[in-house]
């Protein structure tokens, strides 16, 4: 269903399509007012470092509100670190990084936390936590020092455990669950604290197919239900293409190319960021980028 | 019919999270009962007996005037203090166990103990009030965390680093108390003896009314703190999505522990134990930690420390013991135990 959907938005014409695809999703956030909030986080110069270690360089780059927006690359160049300079979890050593033109690291944390939440690629679960506790800590930062738990926390916690589908597993504690179980509590938890912008660092590693796919299908949704605006990092580049509306293509720490899958992924692509030999065809049930490595029969890649 | 037969279904929320609710909430009632009886009890008791109905009357000021002067100023000051005391340890162990992600991380393990043992005793040595001594004993708290971080750091603690600078921190400051003890002149060295064991012998108002307002303070932050702290666990890059300033919610917590162990140590001096061995006991019966157990953990601390005492004072046949040896003898294998336990893969965490 999903991907006959896809495909009609994003294979029926080439890069002119985007544009008309874009808006459609974007119906049920319409009730949000136009200009301020448009979720659109953007950097400028930014260089992201460990101690000397420069991991992202000179970084300027628009991840468009109101999208989902993966950002792919090798191994190594600076995915995550970016994701974290995103979401202030690093200080930049140059540069900027702002929310609908306002610098993140002038915002108030809670404040920043009331838009933009982060599912972290190995996050870290409290011992013998149920699922209902944790998805209870996303309320965090619509909490004051010593209010009580209120009745819109409770809505927005019975919320995201009806739409993750873990509402059944609630009492239950979160280190005995499966994988694709326990990463959608942890996206509950995102979903509770109620962000517009929701940035998922690899949210599909060590899950198996099945629900690699639940879990983007989840994300689809919850751009195209719930309004919501998501940034994600991704290993696979076909469904980066598939479930993406925007491209971000890093290499050391560099930008190589942004733009809608359909006009960046191409074979030059992949070869010069992933040093790859392969074609690009369109994938037969979304019509989005497919890449296919060529095929080699030794096994054994020839030296550069 | 079926309404009849529904309804006993319907009433009973035996979800698990409601039976371990459910349960803490029975512990704490029971903790708190046995601190009312044993506080009464511990009123009765010493060498002018007294029935539990006048012992309590006369700690209100009513009844014969030599038994209200016998509660009021030596038996009650003295349960005051084992309670704060108890209390502040309790709630110490279980902050710095969480916050280090360490089931070793404990104020005596740390030498937080040995500081604010060392602070109380040279505070005494200038001569100040004795209502100031909570106040030096935060002061040497704070230095043995300080002195701990400066040795043990190294990009983060390890479980072992953590526990031998700790204990060396903790030797050396007991030395430097029982250095003091040696020199001081013979009316000081009495009063300056209690930091050398851990002792509730003698406690006035003087003492236990400074400690108890700034134990309130301090207990009353570690609650507040506590979500910080549940959101804490969720590890740095979560609890920095959440909106927390990680390391300055690190510090508070820590520094609330400190000063709450910091005024345990100085109405008791080093009792050791107490703090290493409340979270591990109220974890045991009570599940995994949320603020209802640390709330327990804070009754029980009282409870173990006022029984304690209540034992060295009336159960065992050697005059004038201190409650510190008891903690001792009983908390020294239960480290063994833990210490064992830990050899086993070592995580690292950090502060």
């Amino acid at each position: 269903m999903t991907s006959e959907q896809l495909a009609s938005e994003k294979g029926a014409s080439e890069p002119v399509a985007r544009k008309s695809a874009v808006p459609a999703p974007s119906a049920p956030a319409d009730a949000t007012p136009e200009g301020a909030r448009r979720n659109e986080l953007s950097t400028r110069g930014l260089d992201l470092r460990y101690g000397d270690r420069v991991i992202v360089g000179g970084l300027d780059l628009v991840l468009p509100g109101d999208a989902v927006t993966a950002i792919v690359g090798p191994n190594a160049c600076g995915k995550s670190t970016l994701l974290r300079g995103l979401t202030r979890l690093l200080a930049p050593a140059d540069g900027t990084v702002a929310l609908d033109g306002t610098d993140i690291h002038r915002m108030p944390a809670r404040a920043l936390a009331r838009r933009m939440g982060l599912l972290p690629q190995q996050p870290v679960t409290p011992e013998a936590i149920t699922v209902e506790a944790l998805v209870r800590l996303g309320r965090y930062p619509h909490q004051r020092l010593l209010s009580p738990w209120s009745s819109a926390d409770q809505a927005a916690v019975d919320a995201a455990l009806e739409r993750t589908g873990t509402a059944v597993l609630r009492d239950q504690p979160v280190d005995q669950l499966s994988g694709g179980q326990r990463q959608r509590a942890w996206i509950a938890l995102a979903l509770a604290q109620d962000t517009d912008l929701l940035l998922l660092d690899e949210p599909t590693t060590f899950l198996d197919l099945r629900h690699q796919l639940d879990v983007l299908d989840l994300v689809a949704e919850l751009h195209a239900q719930a309004g919501r605006t998501v940034v994600m990092v991704l290993h696979d580049l076909g469904q980066a293409a598939r479930y993406a509306d925007h491209l971000v293509v890093l290499k050391d720490g560099r930008l190589a190319a942004a733009g809608p899958p359909a006009d960046v992924l191409d074979a030059e692509l992949v070869k010069s960021v992933f040093d790859v030999d392969c074609r690009v065809i369109p994938d037969p049930e979304s019509g989005t980028p497919l890449v296919i490595p060529k095929h080699r029969p030794t096994g054994r890649r020839t030296p550069a | 019919m079926t309404g009849l037969v529904e309804a006993p279904v319907a009433a009973r929320p035996s979800s698990a999270p409601a039976r371990i609710r459910r349960r803490v909430l029975l512990l704490g009632a029971l903790a708190a009962a046995a601190l009312v009886a044993l506080s009464v009890t511990a009123l009765t008791l010493g060498q002018m007996p007294m029935a539990a109905s006048v012992a309590v009357r006369a700690l209100f000021g009513l009844g014969d005037q030599g038994d209200v002067f016998v509660v009021q100023e030596f038996r009650a000051p003295r349960i005051a203090a084992a309670l704060i005391a108890g209390a502040g340890l309790g709630v110490a162990g279980s902050l710095l166990q969480r916050l280090f992600r360490n089931p070793l991380a404990s104020p005596d393990v740390m030498g937080i103990t040995g500081g604010a043992s060392f602070g109380s005793v040279v505070l005494l040595a200038t001569g100040a009030s004795a209502s100031f001594i909570p106040l030096g004993a935060l002061g040497g708290g704070l230095l043995a965390a300080l002195l701990l971080g400066v040795f043990a750091w190294r990009s983060g603690l390890t479980v072992t680093r953590l526990v031998l600078v700790g204990l060396a921190v903790q030797a050396g400051l007991a030395a430097a108390v029982n250095l003091m003890v040696v020199r001081f002149p013979a009316e000081l060295a009495g009063a300056a003896l209690q930091w050398t064991t851990g002792s509730l012998y003698g406690r006035t108002w003087t003492e236990v009314g400074a400690a108890a307002v700034a134990g309130a303070v301090a207990l009353a932050a570690a609650f507040v703190l506590h979500r910080r702290l549940a959101v804490l666990d969720l590890g740095d890059e979560s609890a920095g999505a959440l909106g927390i300033n990680v390391s300055a919610a690190r510090l508070q917590l820590l520094i609330t522990a400190i000063a709450l162990a910091s005024l345990a140590a100085a109405l008791t001096g080093p009792v050791a134990f107490v703090a290493l061995a409340v979270p591990h006991l109220v974890r045991f019966v009570a599940g995994p930690p949320t603020a209802a157990t640390t709330a327990l953990s804070c009754l029980v601390g009282a409870v173990l420390l006022l029984s304690s005492d209540l034992v060295v004072q009336h159960l065992l046949p050697v005059e004038g013991l201190p409650v510190g040896v008891v903690t001792a003898t009983l908390g020294a294998p239960w480290l063994l135990v833990l210490m064992i336990r830990q050899s086993r893969p070592v995580h690292r965490s950090s502060v």
